[in-house]
């Protein structure tokens, strides 16, 4: 056994934060709103690929360096000049992270606002589950194969994080850890304050029949445009982290798998609740660390055991018994109640 | 205040209404009877803009709402009542009361987190919700959630989030269904005030024909589709035709 306690901790942390956005971004869409995003991995990815292009091509042009191409016989010259950019230009490395989270965010925002009017044309809301999955899928497979976003198949690697040029890659890792934690906690505040206010009554009342909340004169599809507006950014925003956490993007990483991931954390945690999509969050990432590190150190131990998938059986497991024997969560979402509610008990203790 | 005409509705072949023409005058209480599947509801559902009609015309305050979509026709003060109770029933009996009211700025996402933004219209908005759930004795309930309520108490709470919105007219597709009969008598009579003190019209679809006949100003009778009578209480509990259809006499 020979385990870096302190960098599990960082990247434990840092998996956390990301998860967290991820299950947040999820938990205002269908927890609160009932919309099924099952694309939610395509959504984290659009952030990937933002970051991929920004990395390569606005990071040369804020540091006054003139475009390489990225790819093919280039590649090695391109990575060079990235790498210094992001180690001797702090000012660069920190206005491009910040550009390329605005950039994530609204093209994400976009392009969830778009997608939600397909729901539109589907009689019901579970085909656009499908809808999103293929979809996403779909575009996952075109970007493998086509080369200007992040080289095809090869991906894009040194993506560093905002805080490369620090030296002490232990200190740039716990900044960006607490960075992560930073932009995970503003969302989780943000998302609290959205769902207690009368745009959450609004988005639980589309969940919970959508033809009555028309019938109340409530434009039902703007109001899914704009929660999937939100949601789609927050999960591109974790896309970027996503992606600079690795330092690599590739399209191998955004695929089912991680959709199914946020969604064991939504339903682990409780839907509609962002507590829970919180907890939930941290007790997947605290799993998929443990298997990840056990799965190192049986491979270390020459155990021919495949430990990844004991992942997969443990989430599917976790998924079956919570469904079975808690359906409402872990932190169940508690009836709604805005500040209305606070105004009549005063009404009534005054009369 | 509401005329329909030549109004007609195909499903797959089945003419469900077939020329229907009616006309509700401001400020009258005007019944829609008719056997199950004589088109009562579907009519209904066409007026409050759920489904299209194949063809004809609606028009409600001198606005054609004839292809309109239901919020927009909410929004012009034409609210409607379900046959059973639609509420939102995970939530509390106030926010089902506050849901309705329009234009709130805090259902923008813009403003949402921003409660100083929104609060003060938003406790405006909950004494008007006291106010008219005091109207229907449901004041001390509004923090329950609307599942917990009986089935009368449902009823009541649909017709006073109806009210938030300020409607000019109702639509209530059997208010009284499966609703003991003090409580059915209670809810006419909050109809009948609604319509004398807020000047609110109503077209109430109802199969307790002693009480609908009690309240209503004229009562249409739906047939295969088609009115086949219209005329006072008295005129339409005398129509031979109609006892025959109605009540196989």
């Amino acid at each position: 056994m020979n385990i870096d306690l302190t960098a599990t901790l960082i990247a434990l942390l840092t998996y956390f934060g990301i998860a967290a956005l991820m299950a947040i971004s999820l938990n205002l869409e269908y927890g609160v709103a009932g919309i099924p995003n099952f694309g939610q991995a395509f959504f984290v990815s659009i952030g990937a690929y933002t970051a991929a292009i920004t990395y390569t091509r606005l990071l040369p042009l804020l540091a006054g360096q003139s475009f390489i191409n990225p790819c093919g016989a280039t590649l090695a010259q391109a990575l060079q000049l990235r790498s210094d950019i992001m180690r001797t230009m702090p000012a660069v490395a920190l206005g491009n992270f910040v550009i390329t989270l605005l950039i994530a965010a609204v093209v994400g925002g976009i392009i969830g606002y778009l997608t939600s009017y397909v729901i539109l044309r589907l009689k019901q809301e579970w085909y656009l589950a499908l809808v999103l999955l293929v979809g996403g899928e779909t575009v996952r497979i075109f970007v493998r194969g086509y080369e200007p976003v992040i080289c095809a198949s090869n991906g894009i690697s040194g993506i560093a994080g905002p805080f490369a040029w620090i030296g002490n890659t232990q200190a740039a890792s716990i900044l960006f850890a607490l960075l992560v934690l930073l932009l995970a906690a503003a969302t989780f505040w943000y998302s609290q304050k959205l769902v207690r206010s009368p745009f959450g009554r609004l988005l639980k009342a589309v969940r919970e029949n959508e033809q009555v909340a028309l019938g109340l004169g409530k434009n039902v599809a703007r109001v899914r445009a704009q929660v999937m507006f939100i949601g789609s950014a927050i999960a591109a925003i974790a896309g970027v982290l996503f992606a600079l956490n690795l330092g690599f993007v590739s399209t191998n990483d955004y695929v089912v798998n991680m959709t199914l991931d946020v969604w064991v954390m939504i339903v682990l945690g409780g839907l509609g609740s962002s507590r829970g999509a919180l907890l939930g969050a941290l007790i997947i990432t605290v799993l998929d660390r443990l298997t990840a590190i056990t799965a190192i150190q049986f491979n270390r131990s020459g155990i021919e055991l495949e430990f990844n998938y004991v992942r997969y059986i443990l989430f599917g497991m976790i998924l079956l018994l919570v469904l079975r024997f808690r359906p409402q969560g872990l932190l169940p979402e508690t009836p709604f109640t805005t500040p209305a509610h606070d105004h009549l008990v005063q009404e009534s203790a005054n009369a | 205040m509401l005329e329909v005409q030549d109004l007609r509705k195909e499903f797959d072949g089945l003419q469900a209404l077939d020329g229907v023409s009616l006309t509700v005058p401001k400020g009258q209480i005007v019944g829609l009877i008719g056997p199950n599947g004589s088109g009562k509801s579907t009519l209904l559902n066409i007026i409050a803009g759920t489904i299209p009609p194949t063809s004809g015309q609606i028009r409600f305050d001198s606005h054609d709402i004839t292809r309109s979509s239901a919020d927009d026709i909410f929004k012009l003060g034409l609210a409607r009542g379900y046959q059973d109770a639609s509420l939102f029933f995970q939530m509390t009996v106030l926010d089902n009361t506050l849901l309705p009211v329009k234009q709130q700025r805090g259902e923008h996402p813009w403003y949402a987190p921003w409660r100083r933004v929104w609060n003060a219209e938003e406790q405006t908005n909950a004494t008007s919700a006291s106010q008219r759930l005091s109207q229907v004795n449901l004041r001390s309930h509004f923090n329950k959630r609307a599942s917990d309520l009986s089935g009368g108490q449902m009823k009541l709470l649909e017709m006073a989030r109806s009210l938030m919105g300020s409607p000019k007219m109702l639509l209530l597709d059997e208010p009284t269904a499966g609703v003991a009969p003090a409580l059915a008598l209670d809810i006419f009579r909050h109809i009948d005030t609604l319509c004398r003190e807020a000047g609110i019209t109503f077209l109430i679809v109802e199969h307790r024909l002693e009480m609908l006949f009690e309240f209503t100003d004229s009562v249409y009778v739906m047939h295969m589709g088609r009115v086949m009578a219209h005329g006072t209480p008295e005129e339409i509990e005398a129509d031979a035709a109609v006892r025959e259809v109605y009540f196989g006499e």
